[in-house]
């Protein structure tokens, strides 16, 4: 009986932590954006102190450290889960980039800072704060990348190569479209990060918005979304009224995320399924 | 006709070895049942025969393998084709992610076949070859992994006769099915030996009995004994074979 | 670790009914020729109800038979153990049949008087327990060359039953009315010759248990 009694309270346990959970996403969520939302008016955008610019720089930041970073970052990890021999040297690496994964960010902010800003003497810009921001998320994409491919059974991998298919041949129509969720949800990951980042972005990106609408030019500087909300809350511009503009720019972000985060999962479960065929069981 | 003829072949795994100065010949049509206890070396002789071995690191292999009377360990043998002519079926069925049609076109696919016409009809004779056909010719399109066990192993059968193999190695492949499902394959397995070479490794004794022509026992990395099906299981020659099979080992 | 004890257990069982069986068969054609030579009408009587017996141990034996194909799933030796007992136990079956056909011609002979004294009879009968005591001990030795030597002896039984036969020819041609007995005693000596027949069919069990090699021991 006492491990039946046992059983239903951990049971109680555990549903009471999803539940708080849950709750407090609401609460966030609430508060934020019932805060924020009626903030977001076209003034908000494209008014004098609008943040039409830092908007536009988070998704072109995020986008240059994707480009950046997402060829190297799933290159190694496939060739770590897929083609390293298994010894010392290897090992390392994997040590390595798990460290990596672990350092804090502003200490790469300062890397960024020493290496992009004052070595390469580009001074603050899109560009320094893409590629660090790349750097950043590389070790995490590198995990990512070799743990969703290695969560693929091997008798794939065993059943294309005895049918006379090439290793390459196995990993592109095998092997990636399986781990192709996982793949998907280390992308967001990394994307969110990038969105939400401040550390790196103001050592290296600046506090700056180009004047220019849409400027695209990666060697201006260019403040995000959410290095804008630090500013603001940290140093009120006197005379604007930075609580409103803050508020504003945390629900923005939240949608951003929530809007990003959609767009990248619904075409992957289509993309799947188109993989997988209808899948009526 | 010999199709297979092995000779004086040993395999290490670093410094262990695994198989032992392994002679064999096995005839064209005919189905070979490899028996042994576990780790006896039978799976690991099966997987020379289309070089899976070699996928291992640390694998060493001595000795001649001919298929065809050609040594496929001698250099500048293309693997890939030699994959293609000896296909093999594993111990628990392993349809890709994917269709029912697409895992079937899967082969023919990577060996540059792309017309859709000539895919269409591929599939639909192997999976006819497979005994699969009238089960799944309504639900071509629907995921494979939503096939039941026994159908899912029938239509890896499939996938691998789309790419027009000769010999078919079968790793335990009724070792995760149902009687049913087990019966239906061991059918199936006497319906293919008119047109390929069958080499089947297997637990179960009495499916051995069944399906094969002739009968190879392996005991820790030595062929102990092979012979003619039938008299290997009422007469075998040697006493380490007689206590294998009347379950009397050790 | 010795492994498959129930099997071995009920394989020894079965090999203890055969021997039962094969006991009483014995028993069964002694008692037949004693009851002929002595014309015990009783003891006549007494071996057709014993055969009810023999048949009830020979279905026995059979169940146990299919029993432990259907289930133990024999191979090799185990295989031929089960086929050869089985096909031993409806032989020592017919064998029994054999005794209650010469106990049955004691009784038609009844007590009239016998046209000749008995000599080769005994002598058959006796040749034939001898097969049967030799059979059953290379059964359990499972020993092969006791068993072709066994299939020998058939040989001298066949030899007395054609001196016998030809005995009895004369008898019947020099004086009609001898012909009648002269026949039951003809019937009677082919049982024993039959008998021996069998013994040398199961001499060829034995072999097959040994060594998995079917031979004609009747040759």
């Amino acid at each position: 009986m006492k491990a039946h009694q046992a059983d239903r309270f951990a049971t109680i346990m555990l549903w009471i932590g999803s539940l708080a959970i849950v709750a407090i996403l609401i609460a966030f969520l609430t508060l934020i954006l019932g805060r924020g939302l009626p903030h977001l008016t076209s003034e908000f955008f494209n008014g004098p102190d609008g943040v039409r610019g830092q908007l536009f720089n988070s998704f072109y930041i995020l986008f240059l450290s994707l480009v950046l970073s997402l060829p190297v970052g799933l290159g190694a990890g496939i060739y770590m889960a897929e083609y390293a021999p298994k010894n010392k040297f290897t090992d390392l690496i994997r040590l390595s980039t798990e460290s990596l994964a672990s350092v804090p960010s502003i200490v790469f902010g300062l890397f960024g800072m020493i290496v992009f800003v004052n070595m390469f003497g580009l001074g603050f810009t899109i560009l320094g704060g893409s590629a660090t921001l790349a750097l950043l998320n590389l070790p995490i994409l590198v995990r990512v990348t070799e743990e969703s491919l290695r969560a693929v059974p091997r008798s794939y991998r065993e059943a294309s190569l005895a049918l006379g298919a090439t290793m390459w041949q196995t990993l592109r129509k095998v092997i990636l479209p399986t781990a192709l969720p996982g793949l998907i949800t280390g992308i967001t990951l990394v994307a969110g990060r990038a969105l939400g980042e401040t550390a790196i972005l103001i050592f290296t990106a600046g506090m700056n918005v180009s004047r220019i609408p849409f400027d695209v030019n990666p060697l201006a500087a260019g403040e995000t979304l959410a290095v804008h909300l630090f500013a603001v809350k940290s140093n009120p511009l006197p005379g604007t009224n930075a609580d409103q503009i803050a508020d504003g720019t945390a629900a923005l972000l939240i949608i951003m995320v929530i809007v990003f985060n959609i767009c990248l999962t619904l075409p992957s479960r289509w993309l799947q399924r188109r993989q997988l065929g209808r899948n009526k069981v | 006709m010999d199709k297979i003829v092995v000779n004086k072949l040993d395999l290490f795994y670093g410094d262990q070895q695994a198989l032992n100065n392994i002679g064999i010949a096995m005839k064209e049509r005919s189905v070979t049942a490899l028996i042994g206890p576990s780790g006896c070396g039978k799976s690991t002789f099966l997987r020379t025969l289309n070089r899976m071995q070699d996928l291992i690191p640390s694998v060493k292999i001595m000795g001649q393998v001919k298929i065809d009377g050609q040594d496929i360990y001698a250099a500048g043998t293309d693997v890939v084709l030699l994959r293609k002519k000896v296909g093999m079926v594993f111990q628990n069925p392993n349809p890709f992610p994917k269709s029912v049609f697409e895992n079937v076109a899967y082969g023919p696919r990577i060996h540059g076949e792309t017309d859709k016409k000539k895919l269409s009809e591929i599939v639909e004779t192997s999976l006819k070859d497979a005994a699969l056909w009238n089960e799944v010719k309504d639900r071509l399109h629907e995921s494979a992994l939503g096939l039941s066990g026994g159908q899912q192993q029938r239509l890896c059968i499939a996938r691998l006769l789309a790419v027009g193999p000769e010999i078919l190695l079968m790793d335990e492949p009724t070792s995760a099915l149902d009687p049913i499902s087990t019966m239906k394959i061991e059918e199936l397995i006497s319906e293919l030996k008119d047109k390929y070479t069958i080499i089947i490794v297997t637990h179960n004794m009495h499916q051995a009995s069944r399906v094969s022509d002739r009968t190879a026992f392996f005991l820790s990395g030595d062929l102990i004994e092979e012979d003619v099906t039938s008299v290997l299981f009422t007469r075998p020659a040697k006493k380490k074979t007689e206590d294998y099979i009347s379950g009397r080992f050790g | 670790m010795p492994t498959r004890q129930k099997f071995d257990h009920e394989l020894e069982e079965l090999r203890v009914n055969i021997l039962e069986m094969g006991n009483l068969v014995n028993q069964q054609i002694a008692l037949a020729v004693s009851s002929l030579i002595n014309q015990n009408l009783e003891l006549a009587n007494s071996i057709v109800v014993k055969d009810l017996d023999l048949n009830d141990l020979q279905a026995i034996i059979e169940e146990k038979c299919i029993l432990l194909i259907a289930t133990q799933q024999p191979f090799a030796r185990d295989l031929r153990k089960l086929v050869a007992g089985f096909k031993i136990s409806i032989y020592l079956e017919r064998m029994g049949d054999l005794s209650v056909d010469l106990a049955k011609v004691t009784i038609r002979i009844g007590q009239d008087e016998l046209i000749k004294p008995l000599v080769d009879i005994p002598r058959m009968s006796a040749l034939v327990q001898e097969m049967i005591n030799i059979g059953l001990k290379a059964y359990v030795d499972e020993d092969c060359g006791a068993a072709a030597e066994m299939a020998l002896m058939d040989d001298e039984i066949d030899k007395i039953y054609s001196g016998v036969f030809g005995e009895l020819r004369t008898i019947m041609m020099e004086d009609p009315n001898k012909v009648t007995q002269a026949n039951y005693l003809l019937f009677a000596s082919r049982f024993l010759e039959r008998l021996g027949d069998y013994c040398t069919n199961i001499a060829e069990e034995i072999v097959y248990i040994c060594n998995g090699k079917r031979m004609d021991l009747n040759e």
